[in-house]
């Protein structure tokens, strides 16, 4: 929660197609069903797959903004460790509390043009961290930070699509909102069959966070 | 067509709502709702981000005739004929594309009105997925047209409803504006009289035939008859700012009276969060601005500030009234507006009195390491092969609006234009007569871009004897804005099921005279490039037509089989150089030359379009 402990500002971010928005809906009706003022602001950006996305979802008693400030998400949730990094620069803070998988997508062919051609490596000839070494640079800037390796929890569970609710469930530990809302918004909004796994991938992310293991 | 056959099953499934009273809707579901408590008959426009999700929505209350038209000019057109029927209509549009229906809205503002007609304008700030940030409130001023400007979802469904009943008693079309942060933004609005009230009741009651009354002095703009209605539009911006002035919509909130800000839109919730102390002229009927209001504002409070997005428009209005207040000082003329920019300007303004950011800005160095993610065509996607041929060809691109305006990007850069919808053919034409390029001149463009404004630029083509290869990308959907239909499907919104034949683009060519047509299927590349090849060096004017549909609209593709890089790899990085989001490279190196070697992921589709690539024969199926 911010200082004045009234407002509290969640950044969802990854590519698209992973599911940011979906979450994004989650994740504000479980605020909204809570009575709380709630605004969110997703961006639909060019390209329909594969893209960075993000969706800003912000509640308390009163917001205007549905978009977050500069530096001032409380919790950023994401779903490729690239996309963890870059939206740290414009939306974290040293109180941050980052939720991340701990696997990424590296754009490839986004490298470096040289002679008409792609090539990795940055405009100085370095190459690109890879996810381990995006890992330690977060790892060594913040405090409040849990790299999960949801996508293995959930390939356990029976299903990898399931991932990013288990990155919920623990997200959920960090808010005030109930659990048993969070309980039914989950249950309500997947698809009916797969509800029951849902859950389970929920109270999976829940339970690391109602025991500290991170 | 059922009337009022919205049900409390019907608003279950589509609106979240905790209570009976309240839901969280986007700016677009709330417009679409406001219509619907209008009880608007027609509503028609072409996609275009972020107004696309508007007609979806109110389709699915299946209380009005909602169609995607070819384009914005014949979606207003209809609109307007409905209107001259005597039944409401909307037409919904993104900001460009009022330029393209702005022929017809310029002159529907001297005829005015029968039905209530609203034109819903979606503007882009900061080019989120646009060509360019015009600030379509300059429409209002140009046409002599009021405008709402919601800053919330309850505004935007509140807002409309009120268009509609403004339009019918200043016998004048009105412009609903909202900008992306109001269309795509979520928040909660009051749905006091829905389900199945007097609202329904009222709704339903609208659609009751009224008789067609013939008017030419009203409806026939010529200048005889053009003329009169000019004086009275003239004299209609008088009623319309008493309306402003009066009406209750356009609000003075006192508080301090040192500071005071005149805002719209979104910069109004901006403003209000960053000085919530301050005194505020919210103008939510922003055109004609109200001048009584301004004045006493003015006069109430000592430092008064306008607080607004893109252009200096109610700056200019006001300094019209001969009030110079300074805004565009201090806020920028360019790009959104955010918290951080408002603080910003008040601070800089004197107003108010910000502590340094005090986050270090540690982050900075991850910047240069971090491997950047540009938006990209999908894994399998039919344009691919067309633009690897392309860039392989060396040929200058006339390029289009729509996903393959990312063929322009790396690795493809296969695309040299993109200014406006339906450009390509006719700039092609152009760029061929200047004889710059030794090369065949190519123009390249969508399905649902070439119904909206390829046809005629083709027709004119062969018409003036020019000499380009064009080449139509035949996905069979509007893919960008996230896959509506078009005349080539044969479907649209209002019955979700057949609704005409398809329109056939190659019959529609054939049609103009043109006898050089090729079909090729974009997942043989090696037959892609033959053909290409072969149409850029015949001295015709020529056609080719892609026939592989969108691999998400309707349905995401499969092809049920997926390929892997084989052992002997080089690393020769020729299949990295499609663009293809499943090629990765891997971490395993070719220690001869320190190449890195490719993999692909699970996410191929199997479109075998890389296996053409792949001249080694690195590439196969697994």
């Amino acid at each position: 929660m911010n200082p004045d402990g009234l407002i509290q500002n969640i950044l969802i971010c990854g590519i698209g197609g992973q599911g940011v928005v979906l979450s994004g809906k989650i994740i504000s009706l479980a605020a909204f069903e809570s009575g709380l003022d709630i605004k969110t602001s997703e961006v639909h950006g060019m390209s329909q797959r594969g893209g960075s996305v993000s969706t800003h979802i912000r509640f308390g008693e009163k917001i205007y903004s549905p978009v977050i400030s500069e530096n001032n998400a409380d919790i950023i949730l994401s779903f490729d460790i690239y996309e963890t990094a870059r939206y740290i620069r414009s939306f974290a803070n040293e109180k941050t509390i980052i939720i991340s998988s701990n696997r990424g997508k590296i754009p490839s062919w986004t490298s470096k043009i040289k002679n008409d051609k792609i090539e990795n490596g940055n405009k100085n000839g370095n190459s690109f961290l890879d996810a381990n070494g995006v890992a330690g640079f977060l790892k060594a800037n913040f405090n409040f930070l849990n790299l999960i390796d949801d996508k293995k929890i959930a390939e356990h569970l029976g299903n990898i699509k399931v991932s990013n609710i288990v990155l919920i469930g623990l997200l959920s530990g960090f808010t005030e909102i109930k659990k048993e809302i969070w309980l039914k918004v989950v249950e309500k909004n997947v698809p009916e069959k797969t509800a029951e796994l849902n859950i389970k991938a929920f109270l999976t992310g829940r339970n690391y966070y109602e025991n500290k293991i991170f | 067509m059922a009337e009022n056959s919205y049900n409390t099953n019907t608003i279950n499934i589509t609106i979240p709502h905790s209570s009976d009273a309240n839901a969280l809707l986007t700016g677009n579901e709330a417009i679409a709702l406001g219509a619907y408590k209008a009880g608007v008959y027609v509503a028609v426009g072409y996609p275009g981000t972020p107004s696309s999700e508007i007609l979806p929505f109110l389709a699915k209350f299946k209380s009005a005739i909602v169609n995607w038209s070819i384009n914005e000019k014949t979606a207003l057109e209809i609109a307007v004929g409905a209107s001259i029927g005597f039944k409401r209509s909307m037409f919904t549009t993104k900001h460009v594309g009022l330029n393209v229906a702005s022929d017809p809205l310029m002159t529907l503002a001297l005829t005015g009105v029968r039905g209530g007609l609203v034109v819903v304008t979606a503007d882009d700030p900061g080019m989120h997925s646009s060509q360019n940030e015009q600030d379509n409130r300059m429409y209002a001023k140009f046409a002599k047209i009021p405008m709402l400007e919601p800053s919330d979802s309850e505004e935007c469904l509140n807002f409309t409803e009120i268009a509609f009943d403004i339009s019918e008693k200043f016998d004048t079309p009105v412009i609903l504006r909202t900008t992306t942060r109001i269309s795509h933004s979520r928040s909660i609005v009051s749905l006091p009289d829905i389900p199945g009230t007097a609202e329904s009741i009222k709704s339903a009651e609208r659609h009751i035939n009224k008789p067609y009354i013939k008017d030419i002095e009203k409806f026939v703009m010529a200048p005889v008859y053009a003329k009169k209605r000019h004086k009275s539009a003239i004299k209609r911006l008088e009623y319309l700012t008493d309306f402003s002035n009066n009406s209750g919509i356009n609000k003075i909130e006192y508080n301090s009276r040192d500071l005071g800000i005149i805002t719209s839109g979104i910069s109004y919730q901006y403003a209000k969060e960053i000085a919530p102390s301050a005194s505020f002229l919210k103008l939510s009927f922003s055109y004609p601005v109200p001048n009584i209001l301004v004045k006493e504002f003015v006069k109430n409070i000592k430092n008064v500030v306008i607080i607004e997005e893109l252009e200096p428009f109610i700056q200019n209005e006001i300094s019209s009234f001969g009030i110079n207040l300074k805004g565009k000082e201090y806020f920028p003329r360019d790009g959104e507006l955010n918290l951080d920019l408002v603080k910003r300007g008040l601070t800089e303004a004197g107003f108010l009195t910000t502590p340094q950011n005090i986050h270090e800005n540690i982050h900075e160095s991850i910047s240069e390491a971090l491997p950047p993610r540009l938006p990209a065509l999908c894994s399998g996607c039919p344009h691919t092969s067309v633009f690897y041929a392309l860039k392989k060809l060396k040929v200058p691109v006339m390029g289009d609006i729509g996903c393959y305006t990312l063929g322009a990007l790396p690795p493809l850069n296969a695309m040299d234009s993109c200014i406006s919808m339906g450009l390509a053919f006719g700039a092609a034409q152009g760029l061929s007569l200047s004889k710059s390029s030794v090369k065949k001149t190519v123009g390249i463009m969508g399905d649902s871009t070439f119904f909206h404004s390829g046809i005629t630029s083709l027709i004119d083509a062969k018409y003036n004897n020019a000499c380009f290869t064009a080449i139509i990308l035949d996905n069979a959907t509007t893919a960008m804005t996230g896959g509506q239909d078009h005349p080539g499907t044969g479907k649209n919104l209002s019955l979700n099921q057949s609704v005409s034949s398809k329109i056939d683009i190659k019959k529609i060519i054939e049609g103009i005279g043109i006898d050089e047509i090729y079909i090729i299927d974009p997942y043989d590349y090696n037959e892609t490039y033959k053909i290409l090849k072969k149409a850029v060096q015949s001295e015709n004017l020529n056609v080719v037509i892609t026939n592989r549909p969108c691999v998400l609209y309707p349905k995401k593709l499969n092809c049920g089989i997926k390929f892997k890089v084989i052992e002997g790899c080089l690393g020769c990085d020729l299949c990295m150089q499609i663009g293809c989001p499943s090629i990765l490279p891997s971490s395993c190196f070719n220690l001869s030359c320190d190449k890195r070697l490719p993999t692909i992921d699970d996410s191929c589709i199997g479109c075998s379009i890389c296996k053409d690539i792949c001249i080694f024969n690195f590439i196969s199926e697994i």
